[in-house]
């Protein structure tokens, strides 16, 4: 139900696609949502989770095949216009009129909001300072860098001062300098405007930065929802200890050995197969490494190291992986964000 | 709010068109460019090459010559049929052998001028020339009088096959020209001399004498300096208007119509480009219904069809008055007329433009079928060559926006004004192909 602090309401919400042979297949499976006024919620998962085909269709360009979103009260496929009204749009890919300017662009989309005359001039010429663009307002955009149609991208999303904003994948294929410039400007958004920002992103570190709270996105289902400290709580925030081994075989006696250091909550052997070298007898060369999960990872490692090296084990390489969205949904879906 | 919307998307369409220098260049300055060479080729038919080369052949003609000829036998207009009409023991092959002209206009005699007006207004003749009875009285010259009277030779052509009217009217000025320049007249007098001196003894001893002592010394070059205005060769319409042909109307309205047929069809197909760079998806993400996104397209594309045709219409206005040499309107005396014929083509042009949108689903499909439908529409459009001589390809031609459109003007600058028939039809086609093609074009705009 939608209370006055609730700016999205999603509800079984699903979109049936067909695949290139015929079969048809969901896309998004019965999504359930809801997001707050004010706040900056993330989808996160890999290319191919839905993330883009959910937010598609609370923004109204694909109709849900079955299911509805709410924006601000109102419903997407019953009042389409008044919620797309409240809604800003900053799409995956640069979707800007590359023979006008920057100003032209910014112009012809705050008119398909409605505004004109002064108050579209007077907007106009506070976004291309937001975006910090003022100087190059009446250039061509197809002469821009890409990091400065990123931004006039933004401003068009920012022009008729939407109550919530859709950011799909705003940093790809961009540099350092002009994400820090994006994911500062998504903060301000939330920050000086009060806005709601709903951000995708299969990028973990930066949802992790700026995100209030963030749904996990896999196969069209959402894995799991709530702040970051909440969902790394859900993995009970242990480190993880890897110990690469090489070739070397390490003994279920071994192993329980090792779990006896304080701290260590379990301790597992794996082994993976390295890529072919092209070289040997054609089999492929083994990979071992001894995971331990421990509260204090980096207080248990001295220990580990010492225990391992006493009963024989020889360590290649450590790495210590501190709990993060990363490990969450690794945890979640057994596979990770980049697989 | 609604008309706001709609205006600017229809703004950003025109906007990018006109602000396109190189797009420009191919929709404005190379139609009017190709209009003027291709207009100016024609004009020249026959010129100094004695028309060798002659695209056309086999224009029905019919000659009435009314000529009554002088007291002494002498028929100038006889001198038409002699050229223009193959001997009847000659079978075709062998007269066009023997003359360029009997290949052209394969021409028949008729007495009746009213006959022969009937038979081009119903199309069994292309071209009829009409000799008045006093031709050879008013332009034929003797001893005592070396003056040419005015005098007029009727040519009435069919409006469906003005290139021919064209060419055979400059072969009628040409003969007509050297006719009245006197070369042949004054042979030909001199020959009925002789056969009168060879016939009439008394008569032959007085041209003898006379020749010799030099009493029989005609001013052959009074003849050559006055004669040549003399005559005037009047093209008509059936309905009797009197018209000048100007080629630069026929292919400078088809080269506008066939460069705006490109405009249309890529102006509403390029939903697919807006699709591609995502600012569709943008604008349908906007509080603006996809109908608003769909028909403001429509109009911007409506309305750059509108101006790129009517700034090629002034265009070869301000050609025609350079190569004429005298401010005269090529298009006619009805502007609202070449007007309403500009809205009702960029409407048909618009409406097909949608109905392609709806059937292409990608942008290189978009490219082929724009460019083969263009292409058709400006062949049978006559926009590089007539076909009207193609009995089957004429009539396909009238399933296309571009023979109606360019039979409108050229009706216009022949000071016909019956376009109402072309107008009905080129709106007929606009709104049957914007019914079905608005059904199919919506379905771009879903994802």
């Amino acid at each position: 139900m939608t209370t006055s602090t609730t700016m999205v309401e999603v509800r079984g919400l699903a979109k049936q696609f067909k695949a290139a042979n015929g079969t048809p297949f969901f896309a998004v499976k019965d999504v359930d949502l809801d997001i707050r006024k004010g706040e900056i919620y993330s989808l996160l998962g890999p290319n191919g989770a839905g993330k883009t085909t959910t937010i598609s269709m609370i923004g109204g360009l694909i109709a849900p095949t079955r299911g509805d979103a709410k924006i601000g009260g109102y419903s997407i496929t019953k009042q389409p216009l008044d919620a797309k009204r409240l809604l800003g749009v900053v799409p995956q890919e640069i979707a800007l009129y590359p023979t006008l300017t920057a100003r032209q662009n910014l112009e012809f989309f705050g008119r398909m909001y409605g505004m004109s005359g002064a108050a579209l001039k007077s907007r106009v010429d506070e976004v291309l300072e937001f975006i910090d663009l003022t100087d190059k307002q009446n250039e061509r955009v197809d002469k821009f860098s890409g990091g400065m149609k990123r931004r006039v991208n933004i401003g068009i999303g920012l022009l008729h001062k939407p109550q919530l904003m859709y950011m799909d994948e705003p940093t790809v294929g961009i540099d350092p300098q002009n994400r820090r410039r994006i994911l500062d400007t998504v903060l301000r958004m939330r920050d000086e405007f009060g806005m709601t920002v709903l951000y995708t992103s299969h990028l973990m570190e930066e949802v992790q930065e700026i995100s209030d709270r963030v749904g996990i996105m896999d196969h069209g289902e959402i894995m799991a929802i709530g702040t970051v400290g909440e969902l790394i709580q859900k993995i009970g925030e242990e480190d993880m200890l890897i110990f690469r081994v090489g070739t070397q075989s390490v003994s279920s006696v071994q192993l329980e050995r090792l779990k006896t250091v304080e701290g260590v909550t379990s301790v597992t052997y794996e082994q993976t197969a390295k890529a072919a070298n092209g070289e040997g007898n054609g089999s492929l060369p083994i990979d071992g490494r001894v995971v331990a999960r421990a509260k204090r990872g980096r207080q248990a490692l001295p220990d580990l190291i010492g225990l391992a090296n006493a009963d024989g084990i020889e360590i290649q390489s450590v790495e210590v992986r501190e709990p993060d969205l990363e490990a969450v949904f690794l945890s979640l879906t057994g596979r990770a964000l980049r697989d | 709010m609604i008309l706001q919307k709609l205006l600017t998307l229809a703004w950003r369409e025109i906007y990018v068109t006109f602000t396109d220098r190189s797009l420009l260049l191919i929709l404005v300055v190379t139609p009017l460019v190709l209009a003027t060479i291709i207009g100016s080729a024609f004009s020249g038919l026959i010129g100094a090459g004695g028309g060798r080369d002659v695209p056309v052949s086999d224009v029905s003609t019919v000659i009435v010559n009314q000529d009554q000829g002088l007291a002494d036998g002498t028929n100038h207009g006889q001198i038409f049929i002699d050229l223009l009409v193959p001997p009847a023991d000659l079978s075709p092959e062998a007269a066009n052998a023997e003359s360029i002209l009997f290949e052209l206009t394969n021409a028949v005699t008729l007495d009746d001028p009213e006959a022969a007006r009937e038979g081009v207004s119903t199309g069994a003749y292309v071209v009829a020339i009409i000799i008045p009875p006093d031709f050879s009285e008013r332009i034929g010259v003797s001893q005592d009088d070396m003056t040419i009277e005015p005098t007029t030779i009727e040519v009435i052509g069919n409006e469906s096959a003005p290139i021919s009217a064209n060419v055979v009217t400059m072969v009628v000025r040409s003969i007509a020209n050297d006719i009245a320049a006197g070369n042949i007249t004054i042979a030909s007098t001199i020959e009925a001399l002789i056969d009168r001196a060879t016939s009439d003894l008394g008569f032959g001893m007085e041209f003898l004498a006379a020749n010799n002592s030099g009493e029989f010394n005609p001013d052959f070059d009074a003849a050559f300096t006055t004669a040549a205005a003399s005559i005037t060769i009047e093209q008509q319409t059936v309905s009797g208007d009197v018209v000048g042909f100007n080629p630069l109307v026929t292919f400078g309205s088809a080269q506008a119509v066939f460069f705006m047929t490109f405009t249309a069809l890529y102006g509403v197909a390029s939903l697919l480009d807006d699709r591609k760079d995502g600012t569709l998806q943008r604008l349908i993400m906007s509080p603006t219904p996809r109908w608003v996104i769909l028909i403001g397209k429509i109009i911007g594309t409506f309305v750059t069809c509108v101006l790129q045709v009517s700034l090629l219409i002034i265009g070869l206005a301000v050609i025609g008055i350079l190569l004429q040499g005298e401010v005269t309107f090529i298009w006619g005396n009805n502007p609202l007329g070449v007007f309403a014929v500009v809205l009702a083509v960029a409407f048909a042009g618009s409406g097909i433009g949608v109905f392609v949108s709806g059937i292409v689903k990608t942008q290189e499909q978009s490219n082929i079928v724009v460019t083969v439908i263009a292409m058709v529409f400006g062949i049978l459009g006559g926009a590089f060559f007539t076909v009207q001589g193609i009995p089957i390809i004429r009539d396909l031609t009238q399933l296309t926006p571009n023979y109606w459109a360019v039979d409108a003007f050229t009706r216009l600058s022949q000071l016909d004004n019956t376009i109402g028939l072309n107008l009905i039809v080129l709106v007929a086609l606009g709104a049957a192909f914007f019914t079905a093609g608005l059904f199919l074009a919506s379905r771009r705009l879903e994802f």
